[in-house]
Formats: structure tokens, C-alpha cells, sequence
């Protein structure tokens, strides 16, 4: 097993969700099982893949490219030929690792929170086909291979966000997940379709090779790279099209820990990566990149502070991550993007997963109907803290050693360095928030409280080992540790723009984010644990604000609107259109001109013998006089 | 090269059935069931077995080829004048695989029928015939004569066994869609007959025969007036825009499996006939109006998913949604590049999968429901799971999604059009995108959320009508998943086209 047999793991994963459609009802369990062994089967062979692209960076240098397989899948002789084919390296090897662990542990920990449901072996085959697209995304060598791997995705997301499909808000969730995304991927499939026209080529390599050698127009570049941008906002959930994900939460926690941390979200961030060398050959697009991911980071930052559904602050908090994981990629530094994807899927899905565990031990999600769990899940709560100050950025756990990082990128850019400075304490204080009204004080629902408890092993132990991951993951930027791992050293030195970026550690950085980090943390534990009464007085004095904020800017109103008033009354028009002038007026109308003109001759029949006789001889002699005048 | 009685047998075996079933008494409607359904048992094995057997490689344009001369050297006739004359390329070989796959599936769903099913029967095997007929035909005449087999069916299957409907704002009796298909599809042979008796004069030869007649180089003035009338001819019945308004409506009032084969298969034998008639016997006059047809045909795809958006009736937004599809099959042909013409083939014999499943899938709920009205629904997924499923899976296959059908054929032929018309291409790819926003509205509306109690009572779909779903599901996944079989067949063939590269 090596970097040439990585088809081999998507196939796992999409086998069983192969077996699992077809034979799931008479299988044992349902087949959770199966889909469990070919997630773990994938996840262990990635060991020897990674031991792979150790050795062969060992010998080639941190240059080395990676290697690539492929196979044809269709061709129009000498016109166009389509190549399924993976490519290996060091990007794909991070991903590879996140996407199968993240998936190994929601799938393990479905075995409790999903036990009962109605569909379960359904879900255990969606979750296996949704792991398999990904990791068919991320393997891709071609744009052709990413596209098709990217739209199964969205599919998969549409499916198990509209898992509890008895739901009304969740199929509108559904709905909204998919229109959202694959409006963002009419720009994708139209900048693949670009480049392929500039450069007769799919393979990614290939076409970023091109463009680097020049082969490609400016302008045709310029707007294939602006619209490959489009299909990552939509899948990365980036403003404006960031909607989808808040309301995504009404799929199966498990799953929103899938989307959120290894999947579907994180596909636009590793897009943007993989295609970085050509947005760094157009004018103005990290600059994009960068004002996106800043406002995404701001605007979520902000309503992650009022939201009160547990899920919904998670969930603006993981478009706070991505914005930044943005600007790591606006500022050039794949690195930093990487390295926060990494540390960010470990805490990420570990928060979810404990919010799991809470919904699961009292029904409920809201955070006004919560507190006190303290006691009763003293493991979920332990775990939980350690998610919340990881995404926080407390010293030393991953998340801080991640948005270092970003920060010490950021340095060269005073503007976005202090902005990024300012969202700091913000994301701290919803964190310490979330965290207090969900475990702290008093209960607000004691019959809520009453009978929660810890979860089955199945769910404490993907906890615990999502903590311990959240804990450590972050030492992966030190050369010792890189070292022991198989890696050359830090992860700058295998992932990469132009040359290797050694892990730089500002101390002066540091200190100041964790003061930052700290007073936000100080400030939410004032507000919502020491005076309960600051908070309401706080949302009274800014009562605008609040409203801005609960409403989400008002911008899924907006567009709501603009469906409803615009987009649904110019396709009811062009209806009224086709069938009351097209049809009634036009078709119609010309059979009834056809029948008037009948009625109209029907009185030169008047079945009278001289009239007949007129005619006639009236025509005899017309015909002749034409024929005389022609002589 | 394959040579046999294989095309004659799928035209032979409809009408020797069709001439059976009338001396089966009509009081045995049990036995004319199982005689319709093994006849379609047999003609997707033909049928299958044409497709596959079917030589890549072989040198020749024409396979399966047979010549039996009716009448020669007589009058205005010389060699070969009339001569039934079979075979398929690599185009008429998917068409041949859809009608075998639309017609044994459209047998299965039409087990219900029980007013005159004999009758019913008789003519669907006359169009099916007619159909086989079209797709294998290699001579002008014997073209035509099938083209008019399978349409005047239609009228019957309509104007009888059809449905009316009483919407809010409008009506539309099933006379009156049947009288306009009708007129529409006999109107528009007309232009087909013109155009002709104008190749076989302007030719000189005295023969009817289409490869003896694609040697011959007609006069690019001649080209330029005749296309046309192929081209109109043709297209209305491939749903042309603004010639589509009989598509629809036809649709709607007609049975399930009458639609079936109406979206499924005759819209193709209009797209057929621009390749066969147009493209193949007039590539100048080709190469100068597809400009007007990419025009159009891009029109019929916005147009068409924009109407199909504001439609609440399942069957209507079916119908428009064919008109929207249809349109990618023109764009497809009008790029006149073996990319798009690949692609336009593609989704011939994609479309034609698709959208027999969602009318099947229709009929089904219907049967039970007594109202298409999607507003009216919520929830069926719970007392319906597997029509929900299979009705998804036709719905994601028409917005396009990878891994069925519909991507292979769009990719195509929005490749093939991006290297002539890229705005037109992106056009096309939004086209894909509104029919995403439709599809899954009519989900989440009519399946999803919570379950409705006035439909408490419905059932899941018959075994029967799940067997022909799975069967045509197959054919989705098929050539989704591997589309080389179609392709390899198709692009050796479209690469012969004059004038296509």
C-alpha cells in the first residue's frame, strides 16, 4: 500500500454505502458495522501512505510533488478524454488523516446517539458514501474527479441534514444547503470548463502549470480564478453565502460534527489551497480571499454571541474558523490554513459531539432551557471545556498554536493583524458563554436535568480522544515533533507556497492574543456566570444591536425576499407568459384565424348552379388574358 | 460488422403483437397483459442485445444493416429507388437500447390500464414499432413512414385513455392536447415531406436511400432553403422553443406510459432527424443555421426550467422540465463539435431514462392520489419511502448531479459549447442550476416535512411499478457511473457527421 494504491480508499467507504443501500435491511444492525470496519480500514491505511510520502519527501526533497495515477473514464477520441485519477501529497495526506478520523469517531459515536432512529442503516450508508466523496475530493488529480467528488458531497450533506426528513425546518434546511452550494458551483464547473478550453486539460497540475508558464489569458485566468472562488464560499459557507450553515444544524448532530469539522466545509478551504498558485497570478484575488474571510470571521463572531441554540453558536463559530483559515490563504501562508484545519477538526467535532451528548441526555439544545449539567455529565463537561477554550485560543492548546500562526502571518499586515486581534476576545467570551449557560449555574429546567447522564462508551470514548487530540494536535509545528511523526519537520515544511515556512513563535504575539483570549474569557465569565444581570442589561442598552444580531442581519430575510418577490414572481410571469400568449394567444389564436377564414369562404359555397357557372367563366377568362399578356 | 434481422425483429415484433392482441378476446384482459409485457420483455432483450453487440471499430458507418428493394427502376425511380432498408451507427444504438428500456418499462406500468386495454395495447405496439422503425431506418421513405406510425397513435392514446385537468386559473381538456399534438407533429412533417421530395429531386438519382444519398453534394444554396424545413420539422417535435406548447400539455393529458414513450422517446426522434436528415445529408446548410438553433435551443433551456419553477402541477413541471432538457440536446447538435454532439447524444438517451422514470413515478402517486397538485402533499416520504427514493433519484438525476446520467451528457455538451459560445454555456450551466432549485422545491414541498394527514391512506407503489423504477434506475446509474459503453459508440459515429469537428 502506497501513494499509487490511494484510490483504494475512497472505494472502501463508497463500497459499503454500496452494500449498505441494497442489502442494509436484511444485514445484522443494519450493516453499521460494515460501514464502521471500511471507515477504520481507511483511516489505518493512511498510515502507510503518510510512511510513503515520508520516505519519498526524505528523498526528494520537500520539492517533491507527490505522485499521481489516473485512469480513463470516457473519451471522444482526439477531442476530449476524461481521466478519474488520484493525486498524493502532503495537502492530501493532512486531509486524508482529518477527514478519516473525524469520520471514524462521528461514525462510532452514531452507534449511541443514533440507536433507535428510524432510518438507521440509511444513515450509516449516507455517512459512508459522504466519507467516501470526500475523500474522493481531496485525492482528486483532476478538476474533473474534484467536481464530480464535490457535488456528491453537497448531495450527501442534503441528506443527512435532511435526515429527520418529518421535519419541516429540516427539509427546508436541506434545501437550503444544497441551492446555496450549488449556486456557488455554477461558478466552479464554469471556471473548470475555462481553463480546460485554455489549457485542452483537466489535471489540476497540469492547468496550474500552464498558467504559471503563461499559457493561460489574464482575463479567462482572472475569471476562472474568481468563480473557483465562488464554489468555495458556497461550500466553505463564506459571506454571502454563508447561510446555509446555521440552519444545517437540523441534521443529526453527529453529522453537523462531520460537516463542520472534515467534510463538506472544509472542501472550500482545501479547494482555495490546492488552486493557491493561481490566485497568486491574479491581481486583487488573495486580496478577495482575505476581505471574505474577514467578514465572514466578523460577522459570525458577532451573532455567535446572542445566538441561544447550543448548535447555532457552534456552528457560527466554525464559520468564525473558516473566515480565518481564509485569511491565512489571503495572506498566502497554506500553512496556517492547514495547520488550523488540522487542530480545527479535532475541536471542533469534539464540540459538537459534547453538544451531541447534552441533546441526547435532556432533549433539548437551547441554552435558556440548559445549565447545571456540570455535575450530572462531569465527562461531557470536562470535554466540552477543553473544545471551548481550544476554539478559543487558549495557550497551549491546538487551537492556539493554529491561530498563532494565522496571527504571526498576519503581522505583515497591520490592518488585518489588528482586526484579527479584535475578534479574539469576541469568539472567547460566545465560547466561555456557551460553555457556563450550557454546564454552569443553576438549572433552567431541573426536569430537563434530572436523568442526564454521561453517554455509553461509544460516545465517551470518541470525546476523550477528540480531547486528547485537541489537547496535542497542535505541536505538529514543532521540527521535533514533525520529526517523530515521519514528517521532515513542522508541517510549513511539507505544506507550502514557494519555499517551506518555518514555524515562527512570536512571543510578543502570543502573550498579547492570550491576554486578549483571557480578557474575553474574564468578560464572559462576568457577564453570564458572576452578574446573570449584565447580559439582560446589556441587551436592553444595545437593543438594536441585539435585534441586528438575533435577526442575522436581517440577510437570510433578504434573501428570502429576493426568492419570493423576485426570483419565484419572474418565473410565475414567464409561465403566465407562455401559456396565456404563446399558447392561448399565439397557437391558439392561429387555429382560430385558420377556423375564421373557413367561415369566411364557407359563403362562396352557395350551392347555386349560376354562381358556379359565373366563377367558372370568370376564371376562363382571366386565365386567358394572363396568358395572352405573357406572350 | 454485425449484420442480422435484429432491427426488422424490433419493428416486426410490436406489429406482429399488435396484430395478435386483436384476436385475443377482449374479455381475457389477462392474457393481453402478459402478452404486452413479454413482448416488451423481448424487445429489451433485443434491443440490449443490438446495443451491446454492436461492433466499436469495425470500419463500418452502419451495422445490423439489411436491404430487402420494394420498388426500383420504375418511373422517377432508379436503382434502389424504395428499399427497406435497416441499420444503426453508434447513434441509433442507444436510441434502439432507450426505446427497448422505455417501451418494456411503459408494458410493465400500463398493467393497469383496464378500459379497452386491448385497444390501448394495439397501439402502443403500432408506436413502439413506429419508433424502432425511425431509429433504424436508412431510407428516406421507409424514415418517413415510420415517423407518422408512431406519431398518429398518439391522438388515440390521448383523445381516449388520457386525462383532463381543471387547474385554478385554466383548463385543459384531453381533446384538446391530443388535437394540438396532432396538428403540431403532422403539421410539422409536412416540412419534413417538402424537404424530402427536395433532396431526392435536387439529387437526381432516383433513390430515397440515405447513405447513397449522404455521398452526394448538394449545392450550398440548396443546403442553405432546405435545412431549414428539417430543422423546424424535426424540432417541433423535439420540443423546440416556440413550437414546445404541444409538449406540455400533451404531457399532462396523457397516460402514464403514453407519456413515458411521448418524453421519453418520440421528443428523440425529432432530435434524431436533425442529425440524420440535417446534419448528415446537409452539413453546409447545418453549419449555416446553428447559430439560430444554439440561440433557441439555450432559450428552450432557461425558458423551460424558469416555467418548470412556477409550476404546482407535477406532470406540468415535468413537461417543462423536458422542454428545459430537451434544450441541452439542441444546444448539444448546434455546437456542430463532436464534444457537443457527444453530449447531445448523451442526453438523448439520458433524458429519455430520466424522464420515463419521473413519469412513472408520477403515475404511480396519481393512481392513488387522484391530484397532481404538489401544494396539496408533505410528508409522503414517510408512507412512501421507496417512491420518494426513486423519485429523487430521477429528480437528481435531471438537476445534473454526478454519478447518474444527466452530468455525463450536460458535461458534454457544456464543454462542447463553451469552446464556440461561452456565454451560451454558462447560460446552460445556470439552466442546470434553476433546475436544481425546482427539483428540490417539489421535494421538500411534496415529500418532505411533516406527513399529511388526507394521506393517511396511500400506499407504497406496486411491486410492478418498483420493478420498472429499479430497471430504469439501473440504466441511470449505468451510464452515470460508466459511461465509456455510450460514449465509445456514440463519438465514433458523431465524428463521421460531416462537417462536425
Amino acid at each position: 500500500m502506497g501513494m499509487s494504491e490511494a484510490w483504494l480508499l475512497p472505494l472502501l467507504p463508497a463500497g459499503a454505502f454500496v452494500v449498505l443501500t441494497l442489502f442494509g435491511p436484511y444485514l445484522p444492525r443494519k450493516g453499521d458495522w460494515l460501514a464502521i470496519a471500511a471507515i477504520f480500514t481507511t483511516f489505518a491505511l493512511t498510515f502507510p501512505i503518510i510512511a510513503d510520502l515520508t520516505s519519498a519527501i526524505a528523498e526528494h526533497g520537500p520539492e517533491f510533488g507527490g505522485v499521481t495515477n489516473s485512469i480513463e473514464w470516457m473519451s471522444v477520441p482526439g477531442y476530449l478524454t476524461l481521466n478519474l485519477g488520484v493525486h498524493v501529497d502532503a495537502i492530501t495526506v493532512v486531509m486524508l488523516v482529518v477527514v478519516s478520523f473525524v469520520a471514524l469517531m462521528v461514525q462510532v459515536y452514531s452507534l449511541g446517539y443514533m440507536k433507535g432512529d428510524s432510518r438507521y442503516g440509511w444513515y450509516y450508508a449516507v455517512i459512508s458514501l459522504f466519507v467516501a466523496s470526500m475523500l474522493a475530493l481531496v485525492l482528486a488529480d483532476n478538476f474533473l474527479v474534484l467536481y464530480f467528488a464535490w457535488e456528491l458531497v453537497g448531495l450527501c450533506s442534503y441528506l443527512l441534514i435532511g435526515h429527520y426528513s418529518h421535519l419541516r425546518s429540516a427539509a427546508e434546511a436541506a434545501k437550503k444547503a444544497f441551492i446555496t452550494t450549488r449556486l456557488g458551483d455554477v461558478g466552479l464547473l464554469i471556471a473548470i470548463i475555462l481553463l480546460w478550453r485554455e489549457t485542452g486539460t483537466f489535471s489540476i497540475q497540469g492547468v496550474i502549470e500552464a498558467a504559471q508558464a503563461g499559457q493561460i489569458r489574464t482575463e479567462v485566468l482572472t475569471a476562472s480564478v474568481f468563480l473557483i472562488f465562488m464554489g468555495a464560499m458556497g461550500k466553505s459557507a463564506q459571506f454571502p453565502f454563508h447561510v446555509w450553515l446555521p440552519d444545517a444544524m437540523e441534521g443529526p448532530t453527529p453529522v453537523s460534527a462531520l460537516i463542520h469539522a472534515a467534510t463538506m466545509v472544509v472542501a472550500g478551504v482545501y479547494l482555495v489551497t490546492r488552486t493557491l498558485p493561481l490566485f497568486e497570478l491574479v491581481a486583487g484575488a488573495q486580496e478577495l480571499i482575505l476581505a471574505v474571510g474577514l467578514l465572514t470571521t466578523f460577522l459570525s463572531a458577532s451573532m455567535g454571541l446572542v445566538m441561544t441554540d447550543i448548535k447555532r453558536v457552534i456552528a457560527y463559530s466554525t464559520l468564525n474558523s473558516l473566515g480565518l483559515m481564509f485569511v491565512a490563504l489571503g495572506l498566502g501562508s497554506p500553512a496556517a490554513a492547514m495547520l488550523y484545519l488540522f487542530a480545527h477538526a479535532f475541536f471542533k467535532a469534539l464540540l459538537f459531539l459534547g453538544a451531541g451528548s447534552v441533546i441526547h441526555a435532556t432533549e433539548r439544545q437551547d441554552v435558556s432551557q440548559l445549565g447545571g449539567l456540570w455535575s450530572k455529565m462531569p465527562l461531557t463537561g470536562a470535554t466540552f471545556a477543553i473544545g471551548a477554550l481550544a476554539m478559543a485560543g487558549l495557550p497551549f492548546l491546538a487551537g492556539f498554536w493554529a491561530k498563532d500562526e494565522i496571527l504571526v502571518v498576519a503581522t505583515e499586515n497591520r490592518a488585518v493583524f489588528a482586526l484579527l486581534l479584535l475578534t479574539l476576545p469576541v469568539t472567547a467570551m460566545y465560547m466561555a458563554r456557551l460553555f457556563i449557560l450550557t454546564f454552569l449555574g443553576e438549572a433552567k429546567e431541573p426536569e430537563a436535568i434530572e436523568h442526564a447522564h454521561d453517554g455509553p462508551p461509544t460516545m465517551s470514548v470518541p470525546l476523550v480522544l477528540l480531547a486528547v487530540l485537541s489537547v496535542v494536535a497542535g505541536f505538529v509545528v514543532f521540527d521535533q515533533v514533525g520529526r517523530a511523526m515521519g514528517f521532515p519537520g513542522g508541517i510549513g515544511e511539507i505544506i507550502f507556497l514557494h519555499e517551506p515556512e518555518v514555524f515562527r513563535f512570536d512571543v510578543a504575539v502570543a502573550i498579547g492574543s492570550t491576554l486578549l483570549v483571557a480578557s474575553g474569557l474574564g468578560v464572559g465569565w462576568l457577564i453570564w456566570k458572576e452578574r446573570p444581570g449584565l447580559a439582560i442589561i446589556a441587551a436592553i442598552v444595545l437593543k438594536p444591536v441585539h435585534t441586528l444580531l438575533v435577526n442575522k442581519y436581517y440577510l437570510d430575510d433578504l434573501y428570502q425576499a429576493v426568492i419570493d418577490r423576485v426570483v419565484l414572481m419572474a418565473s410565475r410571469m414567464l409561465a403566465w407568459f407562455d401559456r396565456n400568449v404563446v399558447n392561448d394567444t399565439i397557437v391558439d389564436g392561429s387555429a382560430q384565424a385558420t377556423g375564421f377564414i373557413g367561415y369566411l369562404l364557407k359563403f362562396q359555397q352557395t350551392g347555386r348552379l349560376p354562381n358556379y357557372a359565373l366563377a367558372i367563366v370568370i376564371g376562363i377568362v382571366a386565365l386567358t388574358l394572363v396568358a395572352f399578356s405573357l406572350k | 460488422m454485425q449484420t442480422g434481422y435484429i432491427l426488422l425483429a424490433t419493428i416486426a415484433v410490436p406489429l406482429l403483437t399488435a396484430l395478435a392482441l386483436t384476436v385475443i378476446p377482449s374479455r381475457y384482459p389477462n392474457a393481453i397483459r402478459v402478452l404486452a409485457v413479454a413482448t416488451g420483455f423481448v424487445l429489451f432483450g433485443l434491443s440490449l442485445y443490438a446495443f451491446f453487440a454492436y461492433q466499436l471499430s469495425s470500419g463500418d458507418q452502419f451495422q445490423f444493416e439489411l436491404r430487402w428493394t420494394w420498388i426500383e427502376n420504375i418511373g422517377f425511380l432508379g436503382e434502389n429507388g424504395i428499399t427497406l432498408h435497416l441499420g444503426i451507427d453508434g447513434i441509433g444504438a442507444p436510441m434502439v437500447l432507450l426505446t427497448g428500456i422505455v417501451a418494456f418499462t411503459g408494458t410493465i406500468i400500463s398493467w393497469k390500464i383496464d378500459y379497452r386495454n386491448k385497444d390501448y395495447f394495439v397501439l402502443f405496439f403500432v408506436l413502439v414499432a413506429g419508433v424502432f422503425g425511425v431509429f433504424a431506418s436508412l431510407d428516406l421513405f421507409f424514415w418517413f413512414f415510420f415517423y407518422e406510425l408512431a406519431v398518429l397513435p398518439m391522438y388515440l392514446l390521448i383523445g381516449v385513455w388520457g386525462s383532463s385537468s381543471v387547474f385554478p386559473t385554466f383548463a385543459r381538456t384531453k381533446e384538446y392536447s391530443a388535437m394540438k399534438l396532432m396538428l403540431y407533429l403532422v403539421g410539422a412533417s409536412v416540412f419534413i415531406f417538402v424537404g424530402i421530395f427536395a433532396v431526392f429531386v435536387e439529387a437526381g438519382i432516383g433513390t430515397f436511400d440515405l447513405p447513397t444519398l449522404y455521398e452526394v453534394e448538394f449545392d450550398e444554396n440548396f443546403q442553405k432553403i432546405v435545412f431549414p424545413l428539417f430543422l423546424i420539422g424535426c424540432g417541433v417535435l423535439a420540443g423546440l422553443w416556440p413550437f414546445h406548447t404541444w409538449s406540455p400539455d400533451g404531457h399532462v393529458a396523457a397516460p402514464t406510459a403514453v407519456s413515458m414513450l411521448h418524453a421519453g422517446v418520440l421528443m428523440k426522434l425529432g432530435a434524431f432527424g436533425i442529425i440524420r436528415l440535417g446534419m448528415q445529408l446537409l452539413p453546409e446548410g447545418a453549419d449555416f443555421w446553428m447559430p439560430a438553433l444554439i440561440t433557441l435551443g439555450t432559450v428552450n433551456v432557461v425558458y423551460g426550467a424558469i416555467s418548470a419553477m412556477a409550476q404546482t402541477d407535477l406532470k406540468y413541471m415535468i413537461g417543462y422540465s423536458s422542454v428545459s432538457h430537451m434544450g441541452y440536446v439542441l444546444v448539444g447538435l448546434a455546437t456542430l463539435n463532436p464534444i457537443g454532439v457527444n453530449g447531445a447524444v448523451l442526453q438523448m438517451f439520458s433524458h429519455g431514462v430520466m424522464t420515463a422514470l419521473l413519469f412513472a413515478m408520477v403515475g404511480a402517486l396519481y393512481d392513488q392520489a387522484h391530484t397532481r397538485d404538489m401544494s396539496v402533499f408533505g410528508g409522503l416520504a414517510q408512507k412512501m419511502p421507496r417512491f420518494v427514493a426513486f423519485f429523487s433519484i430521477a429528480g437528481l438525476a435531471s438537476l445534473g448531479l454526478p454519478g447518474l446520467s444527466g452530468f455525463v451528457a450536460e458535461f458534454n455538451v457544456f464543454v462542447g459549447t463553451f469552446q464556440t459560445y461561452p456565454a451560451l454555456g454558462a447560460l446552460g450551466i445556470l439552466g442546470a442550476a434553476i433546475t436544481a432549485v425546482y427539483i428540490l422545491r417539489m421535494l421538500s414541498q411534496a415529500f418532505f416535512g411533516p406527513a399529511n394527514e388526507r394521506w393517511a391512506d396511500l400506499k407504497e407503489m406496486s411491486h410492478l411499478e418498483q420493478a420498472a423504477g429499479a430497471l430504469l434506475i439501473a440504466f441511470i446509474v449505468f451510464m452515470g457511473v460508466f459511461p465509456s459503453p455510450f460514449v465509445d459508440r456514440i463519438a465514433d459515429s458523431v465524428l463521421r457527421i460531416p462537417g462536425v469537428g
